[in-house]
């Protein structure tokens, strides 16, 4: 396995056809943003529009069950699997991951969406192509934000 | 996870688990793919660092690359094996074509060739290593195919795309290089 969790990423977002896919650099160290980036429950609505909540029990695991509840109150379950540096979270609509790596005092960090169904493929490559990179890249302005502020 | 029957078909475990796993991520189930991509990229790493041992890790990217992008065309789940050995194959010839300097191959990776290699075993010399890093890039690929992956000639020369008598006289002087150097 490549010990890489950002090159990891990167191969499941080209398998998934990812809509959204970015990394940058973050001048902070890897602990601080791994701590927030994994810190799921409570930073993930800060991290995602329209998100109100994300239930989710603490902890690493190979595959736990979480419940994403949306501003409008529409509720989805998902699967998630957490570990250092590696985060893949899925339902039957959509995936999304993160994933983070120390790089000369900093971190190189990761973050992709997508969706599932074939149905939604045409609509994944348009979001792709308009919003895709943009929201990636604010996503990832936010965990620094945040994890800067911690 | 090496084979030894000539047309390269494999029925250990870990390649039956991978053709489930194979059509739950053409179905898009990101957790299915993760688990394959851990399966797979110790099998891709073996095929690429003998034949690019400069640029190997990127060579495993690139393979991995390739291999998730072309995923959900694969029609045969059960193929994906071989299927992963083409892609990896070239993509890692490419790989070590890009690199001018040619170095030597790991010396583990270079003991698997077990055909060349069973005479003595242990560490290689580093003439041996020396005459490795000279053999053009196509013949460290056939070595691979043939020694490692115990491919038949026809096998081999398909999935390099030359005909079979090329694979034959690219084998024949990797062996009489590598025996020449062996020998001193």
């Amino acid at each position: 396995m490549s010990s890489d969790p950002v090159a990891r990423l990167r191969v499941v977002a080209t398998g998934l056809r990812a809509a959204m896919y970015a990394e940058e650099r973050i001048d902070l160290p890897y602990d601080r943003v791994w701590g927030i980036a994994a810190d799921l429950e409570r930073e993930l609505p800060h991290l995602v529009p329209f998100l109100r909540e994300f239930r989710v029990p603490p902890g690493d695991s190979d595959r736990k069950a979480a419940l994403a509840v949306g501003t409008l109150g529409v509720r989805e379950t998902f699967e998630v699997r957490l570990a250092p540096g590696w985060c893949l979270m899925q339902s039957r609509l959509v995936v999304g991951g993160m994933a983070a790596v120390a790089e000369d005092g900093g971190t190189r960090f990761a973050v992709l969406a997508a969706t599932r169904p074939a149905i939604l493929q045409p609509v994944q490559w348009m979001y792709g192509g308009l919003l895709g990179e943009r929201r990636s890249r604010a996503f990832i302005r936010t965990i620094a934000q945040r994890a800067a502020l911690r | 996870m090496g084979d030894s029957t000539g047309d390269g078909t494999n029925d250990e475990e870990p390649w039956d688990a991978a053709a489930a796993l194979v059509r739950a991520a053409q179905d898009g189930d990101a957790l299915a793919m993760d688990d394959l991509l851990a399966l797979v990229t110790p099998y891709v790493t073996r095929l690429c660092r003998p034949i690019a041992p400069v640029d190997w890790a990127d060579a495993v990217q690139e393979s991995l690359l390739a291999v998730f992008r072309g995923l959900r065309g694969l029609r045969d789940p059960q193929a994906f094996y071989g299927w992963v050995r083409t892609v990896t194959v070239r993509e890692a010839v490419r790989q070590a074509r890009r690199t001018e300097v040619e170095q030597a191959a790991d010396p583990d990776d270079v003991a698997r060739l077990a055909g060349l290699l069973s005479d003595d075993g242990g560490e290689l010399s580093a003439q041996v290593r020396d005459v490795l890093s000279r053999l053009p890039v196509q013949h460290r690929a056939v070595l691979v195919l043939r020694e490692l992956e115990g491919l038949d000639e026809r096998s081999a020369a398909e999935l390099l795309q030359v005909a079979p008598g090329t694979v034959k006289s690219r084998l024949h002087r990797a062996r009489s290089s590598f025996r020449k150097a062996w020998s001193r």
